[in-house]
Parts: structure tokens; C-alpha cells; sequence
């Protein structure tokens, strides 16, 4: 009998120590429980509005549009007159490989101020440390039928003879002199994603700014010239494009 | 003595009210309760009951409140819904949420748009400056109104506005109903008044059961006439042409089509930037380079009053674009050689001139026969079904 009594107290010990605190582990979270040994999967948070701007410059200085004062890495003057391009898959990372999907394409025209600030409301306030963003569309969403209906169709549409999907980026203005234009298009030339994706720290959620060194295109590391000929069925011109924009076109603060 | 002679006295008294009292009653031999010794009509006649046979039901479209039988025919508001079928490669139609399509407003809509009755002297319909055979344009510059007064832009050609998401060559209208406001009351178009179109139209003989059964309402007004007539333009789709059957493994396209397609399609001659996706167009404004400043026709900045916007105007789908001319906004251009010769010499400078027009003064510079090669792709957007469906 006392043989039995010590068998089970054995066994009640045996599961008392099995037995771990659920609970929030995040501590970030509005209901961390710090003495949790095992994630319960319910954490709350803190709604946020997450806040983006885009922002563009040219050597440094704020872009003003519609006027030949600009000088480039080879030393022509030219103008910027239209500038649209896409973001895609703008990404909210926190260090323990948690991520959070703010928006699968975003449209910017410099003209239209609207697109200028992307506004998500109601994400979870977590430790978010970095950002990530593909500029342009990959091979997988670069196709004409996926976005018929945003705001970028029919005039982003990359002509399916040049490969099909959609442009990446139109930069557009005059060169030398105003009687020719230049335009710095860039996209999945005859079905080659040129796609790149940039991942950079952030400290406020509340409050990204995604910069675009407009000049860095031509250079770093190589340094391209503007030309009256399109460049959209130029994979050599489109190959130097990505690298330089990998290179140093996108800043976050 | 003395009481006989009154016994006499109330019995003459007597007779005399009793000859007064006439007999009331029906006097008409045909009614059923006729009374022959009736003296006075007193509109008790009753008559053999004509039986009304009719719908009885007042919410109905066809109440006739002198049936006397209920036969069941009440029709009441059901409208059939109008289904757009997409394209391929076309995005979802804009259809405004409080003009959704229907086949009863489809087809008041082309009534509105062939019938003269819009016009202040019953002579132009909206039909005579969108001819179908012309894709829905007109061959001539300039469109005459009724006064005999000509305007100074070209008649837009009417095919897949359903996808347009402004109206006019310089956007001034953002919907089909608001834009069909105003060739009514324009004084060099119809030159009529909302007003006497509405009471015109509420004394047809035709129109206000149509518009009941579009949209339920006893009084025509303005609101609903052009919603009819929207509802009619988006309708106007085109999608079956040569270059589609091509592109959907059909038809083959000829040498000359297909280098005019690659010519089309790549930055050698750049028409597809503008004349983008399958829609041909992107619904956006540019100025092309047809005049140095001053211009004459400001185009979008008239709607904008913005300087940047001097002398742009809406692209055009190339849809059809053969039977359409002439061309641009002005209808400066009577041919499809003209317009590519325009292209090809690179157009002339203003200080609004798209980028896009890369080479001013230089242009193109594509070979004769690279310029055929043009004209001819651009006749694959020819879709013969549009101008006789």
C-alpha cells in the first residue's frame, strides 16, 4: 500500500513539472506575461497607424519638376518631368523574423500627391526594425491581367511584344536641350526580371520615409548617359539600371 | 254648411299637392331599372355592368383603375439587368452605382441617342454627329448644330467610353451623364432647354411608359434622360477586331501588319505608350507637338487652369481608328498617313510638349515603307462587327 501511495506521488510530481506557464511571450504585446515558458498565441497590441512618405531628390536637394536645372553624372543638363514607378511587397520586419505585409503594389506619381503617402491603419504595434520593399514587380506578379483594374493600368502596361506585365519606373524629361527628351523607362525587358528587393532599417512605424536619390540612377557603380532612344528593348541598359539602383537609389529615416 | 265647404276646400288642396308630386325613378328605357311611370330622373339608372376586365392592383406599372375584373395581367417594375461582358485584357467597366444597366435603360438610351426629339427643332439627334458607320464619329472637321453653326473640335468617336474615366478631348465631363448634359443645351448643337425636353418628352405617346419601365418614374426629367443615354454609350464595345482575332490565334496578320505591329510596339515608333494595353489609350493627357504657342486651343488647361496643362488633350483609343477621321482634336488630319507623318517628323516644340515626343524637329524617321507598315497595323483595330451590330 505505501508502496502504491509513493508511486503516485511520484507521478503527480512527474506532471507538476511538465506542466509550463501559457501565456503572451512577446514583450511588446499589451498582455506580455513575462513568467510564460510556453507562447499561449494571443498576445494584444497596440493598434497603429503605419504612416509612409515618398520622397524624392536630386543630388541631395528636394525635386523640382518641370525644369532643365539639373546636371547629371556625365554632365548634361536635363529636366524631370514625369516621374511614376511601383512598389511592391512593402514589408514590416521585426528581429525575430516576424513580418507584416503593408501593401502588395503601391503606385507613385510625383504628379498626383496622393500617392505620395501610404496610409495603413490598424497594424499591431510590434518591434519592427526594418523594412522591405521590391521596386518594381517580380517575375510573379509582372503580369498584365493581375492589376487591370489599380490605378497605374492601362498606363504603366509594358507592351507584350517587349516581354508583357508592366513598367517598373517611367522617369521622363529633356536633355541638352529642350528639343530632346529622354526617357529612363525600366521593366522586365523581353520577360528579364530586373526587379530588386531592398531591405532597410527603420526606428518609427509611424512615421517611414522612403527616399529616392533620383541622380543615382546614372551612376554608381556605372555611370549611364541619357538618350533620345528608348531603352525598354535594352537589357545592357536595364542590367546597369538595377545595379545602380541596388546600389544607392532607396534610403529609409 | 260651413264644414263641407271645408271638407271641399282641403280635398281641392289635396289633389292639387298630389298632382305636384311627380314620380321619381329611372327614365332611361335602356337601363335595367327603368320606370315607366317616372316623371323625374332621379340618377338611380342602373346599367347592364360592363365588365372591365384589367389589373386592379394600383402598384402596378399597368393599373387601370376602371377594372371591374382582375385578370391578372399587373405588370409590375422589373428591370433586366444589362450584362457588360468584359474583354480580355480590359479592366471592370465604371458603372456609376445609382445607374446600374439594364436592358429597359439600354434600349430607351439608343432611342434618346437616334431620336431627333432632343434637338429644339426636332432636326439632330445625338446619332448624327456619332454616325455608326463612322465607329460612332463623324467625317466631317467639325460638327454644324442645328443653327447651322460649326464647333471647333472633332466629334469623339463613341467606342468603349465605358472605360474612360473622363470625357471630352480636354476631360471637362467625368461621367458619361454628366457629359450628355451637354450637347442638349449647347447653342451651337442642339440648342434646346432641359426644360422643354422634359415637357416634349412627357407628352409623347411613347417615351413615358419607357422611362417607367426603366426606372419607375411617372415624370421624365433631365436626370433620367441621360442616365438612358450612358447606359446606351457603354454598350458601344469593340473587341472583335482583326488584331484581337490575331492575337487570340484566328487570323494571321500580313508581313506589312505584323512589322507595323512591332513598329507600334517598341520605342522605334512609341505609339504605345500612350495607346497602351488593349484599351488602346491611357486615359490621360498629352500634348503631342501639333503647334508652337500661342495655342489656339488651350485643351486641358481649360478644364485645369493649370499652365503645365496648355495645349494637352485626351488620348484617343485607335479602335477603329480607319473610320474615324479625321484626326486629333482639331481634325487637322485627314488620313492615317497624315497622323504618322506628324509622328515621324517629330512634331514642334512648346513648353508642354510630352517628353515622349523625344526628337522634336527630327522625329521618327522611319522609312516609307515602314510608315505603310504603320497605316496597315493600325487597320488590324478595324472591327466591321461594331458598325453593323
Amino acid at each position: 500500500m505505501k508502496k502504491i501511495f509513493l508511486f503516485f506521488i511520484l507521478i503527480f510530481f512527474f506532471f507538476s513539472a511538465c506542466k509550463k506557464e501559457e501565456g503572451c511571450m512577446d514583450p511588446t504585446a499589451t498582455n506580455y506575461n513575462s513568467e510564460a515558458t510556453l507562447d499561449s498565441g494571443d498576445c494584444n497590441y497596440v493598434p497603429v497607424n503605419v504612416i509612409i512618405h515618398f520622397n524624392h531628390y536630386v543630388n541631395g536637394t528636394e525635386l523640382v519638376a518641370n525644369e532643365m536645372i539639373y546636371t547629371n553624372p556625365s554632365n548634361e543638363n536635363y529636366s524631370i518631368q514625369t516621374l511614376r514607378y511601383l512598389i511592391s511587397d512593402i514589408t514590416l520586419h521585426t528581429n525575430n523574423e516576424t513580418e507584416t505585409l503593408l501593401d502588395e503594389v503601391h503606385f507613385i506619381d510625383i504628379s498626383i500627391d496622393s500617392t505620395l503617402i501610404l496610409n495603413i491603419p490598424h497594424i499591431n504595434y510590434k518591434n519592427y526594425t526594418s523594412i522591405s520593399f521590391t521596386m518594381g514587380l517580380d517575375s510573379i506578379k509582372n503580369n498584365t491581367n493581375l492589376f487591370l483594374n489599380e490605378n497605374f493600368f492601362p498606363s504603366f502596361v509594358w507592351p507584350e511584344f517587349l516581354g508583357g506585365g508592366y513598367h517598373y519606373m517611367q522617369l521622363e524629361g529633356d536633355f541638352n536641350t529642350v528639343f530632346n527628351g529622354y526617357a529612363t523607362h525600366t521593366g522586365a525587358t523581353n520577360g528579364v526580371d530586373f526587379s530588386f528587393n531592398k531591405t532597410l532599417p527603420i526606428a518609427d512605424i509611424t512615421n517611414i520615409n522612403i527616399n529616392m536619390e533620383i541622380t543615382n540612377w546614372y551612376k554608381n557603380p556605372e555611370t549611364l548617359n541619357l538618350t533620345s532612344d528608348g531603352i525598354m528593348g535594352n537589357i545592357d541598359k536595364q542590367v546597369i539600371l538595377q545595379a545602380n539602383g541596388i546600389e544607392d537609389v532607396f534610403s529609409v529615416n | 254648411m260651413m264644414k263641407i265647404g271645408s271638407y271641399i276646400y282641403l280635398l281641392v288642396i289635396l289633389i292639387l299637392i298630389y298632382s305636384c308630386k311627380k314620380e321619381e325613378g329611372c327614365m332611361d328605357p335602356s337601363a335595367l331599372n327603368y320606370n315607366n311611370d317616372a316623371q323625374i330622373d332621379n340618377g338611380s339608372c342602373n346599367y347592364e355592368i360592363n365588365n372591365i376586365e384589367g389589373c386592379m392592383d394600383s402598384l402596378a406599372l399597368n393599373y387601370n383603375p376602371e377594372a371591374t375584373i382582375e385578370n391578372e395581367s399587373c405588370i409590375y417594375f422589373s428591370i433586366t439587368p444589362y450584362i457588360i461582358e468584359t474583354p480580355y485584357g480590359f479592366p471592370n467597366m465604371n458603372i456609376p452605382s445609382d445607374n446600374p444597366m439594364t436592358v429597359e435603360g439600354v434600349f430607351l438610351g439608343e432611342k434618346l441617342f437616334k431620336d431627333p426629339i432632343l434637338s429644339a427643332n426636332n432636326t439632330l439627334a445625338c446619332i448624327d454627329c456619332h454616325q455608326q458607320n463612322f465607329s460612332f464619329s463623324e467625317p466631317n472637321q467639325f460638327s454644324t448644330g442645328i443653327n447651322n453653326i460649326q464647333g471647333t473640335r472633332n466629334a469623339s468617336a463613341l467606342i468603349n467610353i465605358g472605360w474612360n474615366t473622363s470625357f471630352n478631348w480636354d476631360g471637362s465631363s467625368l461621367t458619361l451623364e454628366k457629359q450628355a448634359f451637354e450637347p442638349v443645351t449647347n447653342p451651337i448643337e442642339m440648342h434646346n432647354s432641359w426644360s422643354n425636353v422634359e415637357i416634349v418628352l412627357n407628352l409623347d405617346s411613347d417615351y413615358p411608359g419607357l422611362f417607367k419601365a426603366a426606372f419607375n418614374i411617372n415624370y421624365i426629367d433631365s436626370s433620367h434622360i441621360v442616365k438612358a443615354i450612358a447606359q446606351y454609350e457603354r454598350t458601344l464595345i469593340s473587341a472583335n477586331s482583326k488584331l484581337d482575332r490575331y492575337l487570340n490565334n484566328e487570323e494571321q496578320l500580313t508581313v506589312s501588319e505584323l512589322n507595323g505591329y512591332a513598329i507600334f510596339n517598341t520605342e522605334k515608333g512609341d505609339c504605345f505608350h500612350c495607346h497602351a494595353s488593349q484599351l488602346f489609350m491611357d486615359n490621360l493627357f498629352h500634348n503631342n507637338g501639333l503647334d508652337l504657342e500661342p495655342f489656339l486651343d488651350l485643351g486641358r488647361a481649360k478644364v485645369t487652369s493649370n499652365a503645365l496643362d496648355n495645349g494637352k488633350f485626351k488620348t484617343p483609343t485607335l479602335r477603329n481608328i480607319e473610320m474615324t477621321a479625321p484626326y486629333m482634336h482639331d481634325g487637322r488630319f485627314a488620313t492615317l498617313e497624315e497622323v504618322v507623318e506628324h509622328y515621324d517628323s517629330g512634331g514642334k516644340y512648346s513648353t508642354t510638349v510630352d517628353p515622349l515626343m523625344k526628337k522634336l524637329g527630327i522625329g521618327l524617321q522611319l522609312s516609307n515603307q515602314e510608315k505603310k507598315d504603320l497605316v496597315a497595323y493600325l487597320k488590324t483595330l478595324t472591327d466591321n462587327e461594331f458598325i453593323t451590330q
